[in-house]
Protein backbone atom coordinates (compact mmCIF):
# COMPACT_ATOMS: atom_id res chain seq x y z
CA UNK A 1 0.00 0.00 0.00
CA UNK A 2 1.18 3.48 -0.73
CA UNK A 3 1.74 5.38 2.25
CA UNK A 4 -0.32 8.41 0.68
CA UNK A 5 -3.25 6.04 -0.19
CA UNK A 6 -3.00 4.31 3.43
CA UNK A 7 -5.80 5.73 5.63
CA UNK A 8 -5.35 6.49 9.01
CA UNK A 9 -6.52 3.87 11.25
CA UNK A 10 -8.85 5.91 13.58
CA UNK A 11 -7.39 5.95 17.18
CA UNK A 12 -10.07 3.21 18.60
CA UNK A 13 -8.45 3.72 22.37
CA UNK A 14 -10.09 7.23 23.78
CA UNK A 15 -9.01 6.90 26.99
CA UNK A 16 -7.00 9.88 28.24
CA UNK A 17 -3.50 8.91 28.14
CA UNK A 18 -0.81 9.40 30.64
CA UNK A 19 0.44 12.69 28.95
CA UNK A 20 -3.39 13.77 29.02
CA UNK A 21 -3.95 12.90 32.66
CA UNK A 22 -0.99 14.89 33.47
CA UNK A 23 -2.05 18.10 31.83
CA UNK A 24 -5.21 18.01 33.14
CA UNK A 25 -3.24 17.23 36.88
CA UNK A 26 -1.42 20.14 36.33
CA UNK A 27 -4.20 22.41 34.71
CA UNK A 28 -6.45 21.90 37.80
CA UNK A 29 -3.52 22.87 40.13
CA UNK A 30 -2.71 26.01 38.30
CA UNK A 31 -6.71 26.35 38.61
CA UNK A 32 -6.43 26.07 42.38
CA UNK A 33 -3.57 28.08 42.70
CA UNK A 34 -5.53 31.19 41.12
CA UNK A 35 -8.74 30.10 43.19
CA UNK A 36 -6.57 30.21 46.41
CA UNK A 37 -4.84 33.68 45.54
CA UNK A 38 -8.88 34.93 44.55
CA UNK A 39 -10.32 34.19 47.41
CA UNK A 40 -7.44 35.81 49.78
CA UNK A 41 -7.65 38.58 47.68
CA UNK A 42 -11.56 38.68 48.41
CA UNK A 43 -11.01 37.75 52.09
CA UNK A 44 -8.93 40.93 52.40
CA UNK A 45 -11.66 43.21 50.99
CA UNK A 46 -14.44 41.71 52.64
CA UNK A 47 -12.75 41.96 55.73
CA UNK A 48 -12.15 45.34 55.60
CA UNK A 49 -15.57 46.23 54.57
CA UNK A 50 -16.53 43.93 58.11
CA UNK A 51 -14.35 46.20 59.82
CA UNK A 52 -15.35 49.52 58.65
CA UNK A 53 -18.66 48.65 59.42
CA UNK A 54 -18.31 47.14 62.98
CA UNK A 55 -16.58 50.40 63.63
CA UNK A 56 -18.94 52.43 62.08
CA UNK A 57 -22.10 50.74 64.28
CA UNK A 58 -19.72 51.40 67.32
CA UNK A 59 -18.91 55.01 66.53
CA UNK A 60 -23.05 55.45 65.54
CA UNK A 61 -23.85 53.78 68.81
CA UNK A 62 -21.44 55.97 71.25
CA UNK A 63 -22.78 59.08 69.72
CA UNK A 64 -26.28 57.93 70.44
CA UNK A 65 -25.71 57.39 73.74
CA UNK A 66 -24.11 60.71 74.67
CA UNK B 1 -19.72 32.18 63.38
CA UNK B 2 -22.57 31.07 61.15
CA UNK B 3 -26.15 30.39 62.11
CA UNK B 4 -29.39 28.97 61.43
CA UNK B 5 -32.17 30.33 62.75
CA UNK B 6 -34.02 31.16 66.23
CA UNK B 7 -37.66 30.39 66.35
CA UNK B 8 -37.37 27.37 69.19
CA UNK B 9 -40.18 26.71 70.99
CA UNK B 10 -39.65 27.44 74.26
CA UNK B 11 -40.19 24.79 77.20
CA UNK B 12 -42.26 26.24 80.25
CA UNK B 13 -41.42 23.33 82.33
CA UNK B 14 -39.28 23.08 85.19
CA UNK B 15 -36.02 22.21 85.25
CA UNK B 16 -35.47 18.43 84.41
CA UNK B 17 -33.57 15.57 83.29
CA UNK B 18 -34.42 13.76 80.25
CA UNK B 19 -34.45 11.42 77.58
CA UNK B 20 -34.54 13.10 73.92
CA UNK B 21 -34.92 11.81 70.69
CA UNK B 22 -32.18 12.43 68.72
CA UNK B 23 -32.12 15.22 65.63
CA UNK B 24 -30.90 14.49 62.67
CA UNK B 25 -29.31 17.55 62.18
CA UNK B 26 -27.04 17.08 59.34
CA UNK B 27 -24.68 19.80 58.83
CA UNK B 28 -27.40 21.61 60.69
CA UNK B 29 -27.05 25.22 62.02
CA UNK B 30 -24.16 25.77 59.33
CA UNK B 31 -25.36 24.31 56.27
CA UNK B 32 -27.89 22.75 54.12
CA UNK B 33 -26.63 18.68 54.20
CA UNK B 34 -29.42 17.40 52.48
CA UNK B 35 -27.69 14.66 50.60
CA UNK B 36 -27.74 14.83 46.85
CA UNK B 37 -28.28 18.76 47.26
CA UNK B 38 -27.04 20.57 44.65
CA UNK B 39 -23.42 21.14 44.77
CA UNK B 40 -23.69 25.03 45.99
CA UNK B 41 -26.70 25.17 48.15
CA UNK B 42 -28.40 28.11 49.65
CA UNK B 43 -28.62 27.81 53.38
CA UNK B 44 -31.67 29.49 54.18
CA UNK B 45 -33.88 29.83 57.43
CA UNK B 46 -36.24 27.11 56.39
CA UNK B 47 -34.21 24.56 54.82
CA UNK B 48 -36.27 21.56 53.12
CA UNK B 49 -36.12 18.50 54.60
CA UNK B 50 -35.74 19.41 58.62
CA UNK B 51 -38.14 17.32 60.75
CA UNK B 52 -40.60 19.48 62.38
CA UNK B 53 -39.10 20.61 65.64
CA UNK B 54 -35.90 21.43 64.64
CA UNK B 55 -34.89 25.09 64.79
CA UNK B 56 -34.03 26.30 61.62
CA UNK B 57 -31.25 28.54 61.97
CA UNK B 58 -29.55 31.51 59.99
CA UNK B 59 -26.80 33.76 61.30
CA UNK B 60 -28.93 36.49 61.61
CA UNK B 61 -30.35 36.79 58.65
CA UNK B 62 -27.05 36.52 56.92
CA UNK B 63 -27.70 33.43 54.40
CA UNK B 64 -24.62 32.22 53.29
CA UNK B 65 -23.44 29.02 50.50
CA UNK B 66 -21.28 26.27 51.08
CA UNK B 67 -18.65 24.25 48.64
CA UNK B 68 -20.06 20.89 48.51
CA UNK B 69 -17.93 19.51 45.33
CA UNK B 70 -14.30 19.48 46.68
CA UNK B 71 -11.15 21.46 44.42
CA UNK B 72 -10.94 23.45 42.63
CA UNK B 73 -14.55 24.91 43.08
CA UNK B 74 -16.75 24.05 40.15
CA UNK B 75 -18.49 27.13 38.00
CA UNK B 76 -21.72 27.28 39.45
CA UNK B 77 -20.66 27.69 43.25
CA UNK B 78 -17.21 29.61 42.02
CA UNK B 79 -20.04 32.13 40.08
CA UNK B 80 -22.39 31.90 43.05
CA UNK B 81 -19.84 33.30 45.35
CA UNK B 82 -18.76 36.35 43.33
CA UNK B 83 -22.47 37.14 42.70
CA UNK B 84 -22.89 37.18 46.91
CA UNK B 85 -20.31 39.82 46.83
CA UNK B 86 -20.99 41.54 44.19
CA UNK B 87 -24.51 42.33 45.85
CA UNK B 88 -22.91 42.61 49.86
CA UNK B 89 -20.20 45.18 49.33
CA UNK B 90 -20.78 48.79 48.21
CA UNK B 91 -18.46 48.52 45.27
CA UNK B 92 -20.22 45.43 44.24
CA UNK B 93 -19.11 44.90 40.63
CA UNK B 94 -15.52 47.12 40.53
CA UNK B 95 -14.74 44.23 43.41
CA UNK B 96 -15.34 41.58 41.69
CA UNK B 97 -14.12 42.72 38.25
CA UNK B 98 -10.63 43.80 39.89
CA UNK B 99 -10.18 40.75 41.46
CA UNK B 100 -10.52 38.49 39.15
CA UNK B 101 -9.26 40.30 36.03
CA UNK B 102 -5.94 41.16 37.79
CA UNK B 103 -3.31 39.77 36.39
CA UNK B 104 -0.97 39.10 38.94
CA UNK B 105 -2.19 38.33 42.81
CA UNK B 106 -0.10 38.29 45.92
CA UNK B 107 0.34 34.56 47.07
CA UNK B 108 -0.85 33.95 50.24
CA UNK B 109 1.71 32.10 51.88
CA UNK B 110 0.59 28.22 52.86
CA UNK B 111 1.52 28.28 56.72
CA UNK B 112 3.11 25.19 57.74
CA UNK B 113 0.85 22.46 59.75
CA UNK B 114 1.82 22.73 63.02
CA UNK B 115 4.29 19.95 64.24
CA UNK B 116 3.59 18.52 67.85
CA UNK B 117 7.24 18.25 69.75
CA UNK B 118 7.86 16.09 72.85
CA UNK B 119 9.49 19.12 74.17
CA UNK B 120 6.53 20.99 73.58
CA UNK B 121 4.00 22.05 76.67
CA UNK B 122 0.50 21.78 76.29
CA UNK B 123 -0.38 25.86 76.10
CA UNK B 124 2.33 26.45 73.68
CA UNK B 125 1.08 23.40 71.61
CA UNK B 126 -2.49 24.77 71.66
CA UNK B 127 -1.03 28.22 70.84
CA UNK B 128 0.73 26.74 67.64
CA UNK B 129 -2.43 25.65 66.33
CA UNK B 130 -4.23 28.47 67.18
CA UNK B 131 -1.90 30.48 65.38
CA UNK B 132 -2.20 27.90 62.16
CA UNK B 133 -6.25 28.60 62.57
CA UNK B 134 -5.31 32.41 62.28
CA UNK B 135 -3.39 32.50 59.80
CA UNK B 136 -5.62 30.85 57.93
CA UNK B 137 -8.06 33.66 58.15
CA UNK B 138 -11.72 33.66 59.10
CA UNK B 139 -13.78 33.42 55.94
CA UNK B 140 -15.70 36.44 55.04
CA UNK B 141 -16.27 35.92 51.80
CA UNK B 142 -19.72 34.52 52.33
CA UNK B 143 -19.11 31.31 50.75
CA UNK B 144 -17.99 28.62 53.63
CA UNK B 145 -15.23 25.96 51.68
CA UNK B 146 -15.53 23.13 53.28
CA UNK B 147 -18.83 21.40 53.92
CA UNK B 148 -19.04 20.40 57.44
CA UNK B 149 -21.92 17.86 58.80
CA UNK B 150 -22.59 17.34 62.13
CA UNK B 151 -23.53 14.13 61.78
CA UNK B 152 -20.98 12.55 60.05
CA UNK B 153 -18.65 9.80 61.72
CA UNK B 154 -15.51 11.62 63.28
CA UNK B 155 -13.37 9.56 60.45
CA UNK B 156 -15.27 11.10 58.27
CA UNK B 157 -14.73 14.79 59.58
CA UNK B 158 -10.79 13.93 60.34
CA UNK B 159 -10.73 14.13 56.59
CA UNK B 160 -12.45 16.73 55.57
CA UNK B 161 -10.04 18.54 58.14
CA UNK B 162 -7.00 16.67 56.30
CA UNK B 163 -8.62 18.89 53.43
CA UNK B 164 -8.29 21.91 55.01
CA UNK B 165 -5.02 21.56 55.22
CA UNK B 166 -4.33 20.62 51.87
CA UNK B 167 -6.21 23.71 50.44
CA UNK B 168 -5.18 25.92 53.06
CA UNK B 169 -8.26 28.54 52.49
CA UNK B 170 -9.98 30.19 55.02
CA UNK B 171 -12.46 28.28 57.47
CA UNK B 172 -15.56 29.53 59.64
CA UNK B 173 -16.29 28.41 63.41
CA UNK B 174 -17.29 24.93 62.66
CA UNK B 175 -14.82 23.97 60.91
CA UNK B 176 -11.95 25.71 63.03
CA UNK B 177 -13.52 22.94 65.77
CA UNK B 178 -13.12 20.04 63.27
CA UNK B 179 -9.55 20.79 62.79
CA UNK B 180 -8.86 21.80 66.24
CA UNK B 181 -9.66 18.32 67.04
CA UNK B 182 -7.74 16.96 64.45
CA UNK B 183 -4.52 18.50 65.45
CA UNK B 184 -5.12 17.63 69.12
CA UNK B 185 -5.91 14.25 68.59
CA UNK B 186 -3.07 11.48 69.77
CA UNK B 187 -2.38 14.21 72.67
CA UNK B 188 -4.11 12.06 75.59
CA UNK B 189 -3.56 14.26 78.03
CA UNK B 190 -5.72 17.06 76.49
CA UNK B 191 -9.39 16.21 76.01
CA UNK B 192 -11.84 18.37 73.54
CA UNK B 193 -15.41 19.03 73.52
CA UNK B 194 -17.55 21.38 71.57
CA UNK B 195 -18.80 24.63 73.35
CA UNK B 196 -21.97 25.80 70.93
CA UNK B 197 -23.47 29.64 71.87
CA UNK B 198 -26.87 31.02 70.69
CA UNK B 199 -27.35 34.54 70.90
CA UNK B 200 -29.55 37.27 69.95
CA UNK B 201 -28.76 40.85 68.25
CA UNK B 202 -31.17 43.49 67.41
CA UNK B 203 -34.33 40.87 67.52
CA UNK B 204 -32.24 38.62 65.42
CA UNK B 205 -30.52 34.62 66.20
CA UNK B 206 -27.04 33.92 65.83
CA UNK B 207 -25.01 30.62 66.30
CA UNK B 208 -21.50 30.12 67.11
CA UNK B 209 -19.50 27.08 68.29
CA UNK B 210 -15.50 26.71 69.91
CA UNK B 211 -14.19 24.17 70.67
CA UNK B 212 -13.46 23.31 74.57
CA UNK B 213 -10.02 21.58 75.98
CA UNK B 214 -9.26 20.78 79.01
CA UNK B 215 -6.00 19.44 80.48
CA UNK B 216 -4.52 19.01 83.76
CA UNK B 217 -7.47 21.05 85.57
CA UNK B 218 -7.51 24.00 83.47
CA UNK B 219 -10.10 24.66 80.70
CA UNK B 220 -9.37 26.77 77.67
CA UNK B 221 -11.01 27.00 74.49
CA UNK B 222 -9.52 26.81 70.67
CA UNK B 223 -11.67 28.22 68.19
CA UNK B 224 -12.30 31.23 65.25
CA UNK B 225 -14.77 34.21 64.98
CA UNK B 226 -15.11 37.41 63.73
CA UNK B 227 -14.67 38.57 67.26
CA UNK B 228 -11.29 38.12 68.69
CA UNK B 229 -12.51 37.61 72.48
CA UNK B 230 -15.25 35.03 71.49
CA UNK B 231 -12.85 32.50 69.93
CA UNK B 232 -9.48 30.83 71.58
CA UNK B 233 -9.33 30.90 75.42
CA UNK B 234 -5.84 30.34 77.40
CA UNK B 235 -6.15 27.23 79.41
CA UNK B 236 -6.43 29.03 82.83
CA UNK B 237 -10.09 28.42 83.79
CA UNK B 238 -10.25 26.35 86.75
CA UNK B 239 -13.96 25.38 85.81
CA UNK B 240 -16.16 25.00 83.29
CA UNK B 241 -18.45 27.72 84.50
CA UNK B 242 -16.22 30.44 84.72
CA UNK B 243 -14.94 29.75 80.94
CA UNK B 244 -18.70 29.68 79.85
CA UNK B 245 -19.35 33.04 81.61
CA UNK B 246 -16.41 34.30 80.37
CA UNK B 247 -17.59 33.90 77.20
CA UNK B 248 -21.26 35.42 78.30
CA UNK B 249 -19.35 38.96 79.36
CA UNK B 250 -17.85 38.71 75.59
CA UNK B 251 -20.67 38.54 74.31
CA UNK B 252 -22.09 41.67 76.23
CA UNK B 253 -19.32 43.52 74.83
CA UNK B 254 -20.68 43.16 71.86
CA UNK B 255 -24.32 43.47 72.41
CA UNK B 256 -25.46 39.94 72.06
CA UNK B 257 -27.79 38.70 74.91
CA UNK B 258 -26.52 34.83 75.56
CA UNK B 259 -29.93 32.61 74.89
CA UNK B 260 -28.46 29.18 75.10
CA UNK B 261 -24.99 26.91 75.55
CA UNK B 262 -24.58 23.24 74.60
CA UNK B 263 -21.56 21.43 75.55
CA UNK B 264 -20.57 18.10 74.25
CA UNK B 265 -19.18 15.33 75.63
CA UNK B 266 -15.48 14.81 75.39
CA UNK B 267 -14.21 13.79 71.66
CA UNK B 268 -12.16 10.66 70.89
CA UNK B 269 -8.57 10.53 70.11
CA UNK B 270 -8.77 7.58 67.71
CA UNK B 271 -9.39 9.57 64.14
CA UNK B 272 -10.76 6.10 62.89
CA UNK B 273 -13.43 5.86 64.51
CA UNK B 274 -17.51 5.87 62.75
CA UNK B 275 -18.85 7.44 66.31
CA UNK B 276 -20.45 10.83 65.41
CA UNK B 277 -18.74 13.64 67.86
CA UNK B 278 -21.71 14.23 70.65
CA UNK B 279 -22.38 18.48 70.03
CA UNK B 280 -25.23 19.12 72.70
CA UNK B 281 -25.23 16.72 75.81
CA UNK B 282 -26.28 19.63 78.06
CA UNK B 283 -28.08 22.15 77.11
CA UNK B 284 -28.66 25.52 78.99
CA UNK B 285 -31.34 27.71 78.51
CA UNK B 286 -29.57 30.54 79.62
CA UNK B 287 -32.28 32.80 79.28
CA UNK B 288 -34.14 31.18 81.90
CA UNK B 289 -31.19 29.96 84.28
CA UNK B 290 -29.83 32.25 86.58
CA UNK B 291 -25.62 32.70 86.44
CA UNK B 292 -25.82 30.76 89.65
CA UNK B 293 -27.84 27.96 88.80
CA UNK B 294 -25.62 27.64 85.00
CA UNK B 295 -22.65 27.64 86.78
CA UNK B 296 -23.89 24.70 88.94
CA UNK B 297 -25.19 22.77 86.21
CA UNK B 298 -21.80 23.79 83.82
CA UNK B 299 -20.00 22.26 87.24
CA UNK B 300 -22.25 19.31 87.33
CA UNK B 301 -21.48 18.34 83.50
CA UNK B 302 -17.63 19.33 83.96
CA UNK B 303 -17.44 16.99 86.96
CA UNK B 304 -19.17 14.10 85.11
CA UNK B 305 -17.18 14.31 82.25
CA UNK B 306 -13.58 14.45 83.87
CA UNK B 307 -15.10 11.15 86.25
CA UNK B 308 -15.53 9.91 82.23
CA UNK B 309 -19.29 8.48 83.75
CA UNK B 310 -20.95 10.09 80.35
CA UNK B 311 -21.72 8.51 77.71
CA UNK B 312 -22.89 9.33 73.94
CA UNK B 313 -25.97 8.19 72.55
CA UNK B 314 -24.19 6.55 70.18
CA UNK B 315 -21.87 4.62 72.11
CA UNK B 316 -22.84 0.83 71.99
CA UNK B 317 -21.63 -2.42 72.75
CA UNK B 318 -21.24 -4.82 69.66
CA UNK B 319 -24.00 -7.10 69.44
CA UNK B 320 -22.84 -10.72 69.85
CA UNK B 321 -22.70 -13.16 67.59
CA UNK B 322 -25.72 -15.46 67.93
CA UNK B 323 -24.60 -19.57 66.69
CA UNK B 324 -27.22 -21.28 64.94
CA UNK B 325 -29.49 -22.98 66.44
CA UNK B 326 -29.79 -21.13 69.64
CA UNK B 327 -32.66 -18.90 70.19
CA UNK B 328 -31.86 -15.71 70.20
CA UNK B 329 -32.26 -13.19 73.19
CA UNK B 330 -33.80 -9.95 72.52
CA UNK B 331 -31.88 -7.26 70.58
CA UNK B 332 -30.23 -4.84 72.71
CA UNK B 333 -32.00 -1.84 73.01
CA UNK B 334 -30.58 1.18 72.17
CA UNK B 335 -30.14 3.82 75.19
CA UNK B 336 -31.44 6.74 74.33
CA UNK B 337 -29.13 9.75 74.89
CA UNK B 338 -29.15 11.20 78.53
CA UNK B 339 -29.62 14.72 77.37
CA UNK B 340 -29.96 17.51 79.86
CA UNK B 341 -31.98 20.17 78.92
CA UNK B 342 -32.27 22.53 81.84
CA UNK B 343 -34.05 25.53 82.47
CA UNK B 344 -36.08 26.69 85.45
CA UNK B 345 -39.59 27.60 85.17
CA UNK B 346 -39.99 31.44 84.90
CA UNK B 347 -41.75 32.73 88.06
CA UNK B 348 -41.93 36.20 86.81
CA UNK B 349 -44.01 37.78 83.89
CA UNK B 350 -42.84 36.19 80.61
CA UNK B 351 -40.43 38.33 79.18
CA UNK B 352 -40.82 38.72 74.99
CA UNK B 353 -38.25 38.54 73.10
CA UNK B 354 -38.87 41.99 72.01
CA UNK B 355 -36.73 43.78 69.59
CA UNK B 356 -34.55 47.02 71.58
CA UNK B 357 -36.06 49.50 68.82
CA UNK B 358 -32.67 51.95 69.38
CA UNK B 359 -30.35 49.32 68.40
CA UNK B 360 -32.31 48.35 65.27
CA UNK B 361 -33.10 52.05 64.07
CA UNK B 362 -29.23 53.47 64.84
CA UNK B 363 -27.19 50.90 62.14
CA UNK B 364 -28.87 50.71 58.64
CA UNK B 365 -29.40 46.92 59.05
CA UNK B 366 -25.29 46.07 60.24
CA UNK B 367 -25.91 43.28 62.39
CA UNK B 368 -22.78 42.49 65.23
CA UNK B 369 -22.51 39.16 63.80
CA UNK B 370 -19.82 36.73 65.73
Amino acid sequence: MEPACRKDKPKLNSTPTRGDRAKQKSAQQEQKQRQRAEIYALNKVMTELEQQQFEAFCKQMQSQGE
Amino acid sequence: MTGPNATTSACSSAAKMGRQRSKSTSGSTYSNSKPGAESATLSTPNNAGRSSGEEDEKDGGVLFYVNRTGFPIEGVTWERMWTHVAKVHPDGQDIVRKIRNAAYLPKHPVPPVPNFKPSMSVPDWLLAIQNYMKTLQYNHTGTQFFEIRKTRPLCGLMETAREMIRESLPIKCLEAVILGIYLTNGLTSVERFPISFKTQFSGNHFHHVVLGVYCNGRYGTLGMSRRQDLMDKALTFRTLSELVLEFEDSYRRYQHTLKKVKIGLYVPHDPHIFQPIEWKYLVLNAARLGREDMRKELEKHGRDMRMKILKSSTAQSPIKERSRGKSLSPRRRQISPQRRHVHRRDKSPASLDRKPAELSTLNDGYQIRI
